[in-house]
């Protein structure tokens, strides 16, 4: 459609910060025990991912996803929905995640977590401990009620933030398909937050681009296509 | 699914127009709902709409992002108590669009509680490429309203089909005004076009005392051809009064009684001869008030609109 061509991104920023932080407020508050239980949940599928084992790879795809209905119906449907138009549109890629994660976590040999040393681990870690640590807590320095916090597992945010972290944490031909919505739901958020004049709209940004870079990095050192040892496919009995 | 959203369109109109039978027979409406009904309410300065001569008061209410506060009851009712301030101050024309989130269910939500359907000089849009008639319904919907007084064709998206369904509507008295907006300057030689070539009876602008291009060609046209003005962004999203606000007023804004710079902006807009009606946005009660307050006492001439200009663009 010709006309589009006239607007610009503010054009789509549709509610102020303070409407927006307030979604926050409003989920915590009213689905407390939720929210808390998916961000504990988070925190140990992060404990599995760092571990050098292959034990909890399943555990972890299957909270992962969880989290992600979670996040689709809770947050994006019932919160972000009335204010942002966008938010339909999105919502299947949403639920794409959400059946894609079951879908690996269903498979004979699900994807296998573990730090690896290298640098799409720091990355992935780093992502991790971003999303569950300190992503919730950026508003307090800009004077924000600790309620609003967004954390891990209910807002959307920090949710595919973590979720990239998990994926480079990952080996796995396949693992890539997890890539494109968390990485496009990135994308969207920095924008977001960026027309709102929030400094945390950097964090979403970077992380798209250390993800694709990691992609490569992985695909170049042959991370993700390499056959996996007899040993590595071996589950641990201990 | 046209025809379908038409006769949703139709049907909602005639059972609505039914209840309003029916309360108008009853009695009064519900308790909750007279908060603003039977209030007596100042006298504000009117402008004419060309096409028909029917005067609105001179300042309405915008909606873009103030009240697209989703599901929150609490910035709902704060809405609520903004659109209560605003008909108290004797203001009617609030506008909106699809585009703005939930802003149409909060006006329509707003409606309720102050009972102000009778009061409201209704103002939306249509804003697709798509099915327009669709998006009509449910605009109306979300206002819960019989029929709008005025729809617009929001940034000349979809013109050719959607200008004409308008027209439509409002040659089968589904709808009084017709009009077309555009911001930021953008396609404004487009929509002189649309002026030239239609019979509109509103076109919606940005104008303020600094984006003041329309001053040139748009608004004598619209002026020569009978055209309201609706001016958008009078406070250029609020970045104006924000960088105005701790600066003393000039000595002449005490001839136009006028006690911020809100006030003297919307002054300056009003009094254009082709000016109708400027729209502010606000999430503040006061402000609401504030801002209808522009519509009394004094306007400026025309060499003061042009000290008030020279001033803030010193300013800013
Ligand atoms: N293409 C289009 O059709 C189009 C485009 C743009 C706008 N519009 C319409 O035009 C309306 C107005 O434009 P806008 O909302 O973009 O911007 P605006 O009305 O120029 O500015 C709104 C801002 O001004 C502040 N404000 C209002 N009254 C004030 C007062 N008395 N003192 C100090 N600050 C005051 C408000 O803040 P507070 O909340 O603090 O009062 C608000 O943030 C929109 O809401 C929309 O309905 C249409």
């Amino acid at each position: 459609m010709s006309e589009w061509w006239s607007y610009g991104l503010a054009d789509f920023l549709l509610f102020s910060p303070r409407v927006y932080f307030r979604l926050f407020e409003t989920m915590n508050t009213t689905w407390g025990l939720a929210v808390v239980s998916a961000l504990v949940a988070g925190v140990i599928a992060a404990g599995l991912a760092m571990r050098h084992g292959h034990r909890g790879n399943r555990v972890i795809l299957v909270v992962l996803s969880l989290i992600w209905a979670w996040v689709s119906y809770g947050f994006m449907w019932q919160y972000y929905q009335p204010i942002n138009w966008v938010v339909p549109y999105v919502l299947p890629g949403f639920v794409a995640e959400v059946v894609l994660l079951a879908v690996f976590a269903a498979r004979p040999l699900p994807l296998r977590f573990g730090w690896r040393g290298d640098f799409s681990s720091v990355v992935g870690a780093a992502f991790i401990g971003i999303a569950l640590v300190v992503y919730p807590f950026v508003g307090l320095f800009e004077g924000r009620d600790l309620m609003q916090a967004e954390l891990f597992g209910s807002a959307a945010d920090p949710t595919a933030l973590g979720t990239l972290g998990f994926v480079l944490m990952a080996r796995g031909t396949w693992r890539w398909l997890l890539v494109p919505v968390p990485l496009i739901w990135c994308l969207i958020a920095s924008a977001t937050l960026w027309v709102m004049d929030q400094e945390i709209a950097i964090v979403p940004l970077v992380a798209v681009w250390l993800t694709v870079f990691c992609c490569w990095l992985d695909l170049k050192n042959g991370v993700t296509t390499r056959r996996m040892t007899q040993a590595e496919l071996v589950e641990p009995t201990d | 699914m046209s025809e379908i959203d038409r006769r949703t369109f139709l049907k909602s109109a005639s059972a609505l127009s039914a209840l309003g039978a029916a309360t108008a027979l009853g009695g009064a409406g519900p308790l909750w709902a007279q908060t603003i009904a039977g209030q007596k309410r100042p006298d504000v300065i009117r402008k004419a709409i060309a096409s028909t001569g029917e005067e609105i008061p001179a300042v309405g209410l915008g909606s873009w992002i103030t009240f697209n506060v989703g599901n929150d009851m609490e910035l709902r009712d704060q809405c609520a108590d903004v659109m209560s301030a605003f008909f108290s101050a004797g203001g009617r024309m609030i506008d909106s669009s699809p585009m703005y989130g939930s802003s149409q269910d909060v006006i329509g939500y707003g409606l309720d509680k102050l009972g102000a359907r009778d009061q409201v000089f209704s103002t939306d849009k249509v804003w697709t490429s798509g099915d327009g008639m669709e998006q009509l319904a449910q605009t109306q919907e979300r206002w819960n309203i019989k029929s709008f007084d005025l729809l617009q064709v929001h940034n000349l998206v979809g013109i050719n089909e959607n200008l004409p369904l308008l027209f439509k509507l409002k040659d089968e008295g589904l709808l009084r005004y017709v009009g077309v907006t555009t911001s930021h300057g953008r396609r404004t030689e487009d929509v002189m076009a649309v002026m030239k070539n239609e019979r509109l009876d509103f076109v919606q602008v940005t104008y303020n005392p600094i984006d003041r291009d329309v001053e040139e060609y748009l608004l004598p046209m619209a002026y020569d051809r009978g055209i309201a003005v609706i001016v958008n962004r009078p406070f250029r999203g609020g970045s104006l009064v924000e960088k105005l606000e701790g600066e003393p007023l000039p000595e002449f804004a005490a001839e136009l009684q006028v006690q911020s710079w809100a006030q003297l902006i919307l002054k300056y807009l009003i009094a254009h001869p082709a000016v109708t009606c400027p729209i502010p946005a606000t999430t503040k009660p006061a402000h609401a008030a504030e801002n209808m307050r522009a519509a009394t006492g004094l306007l400026p001439d025309d060499k003061m609109r042009e000290q008030i200009a020279a001033v803030i663009g010193v300013l800013i």
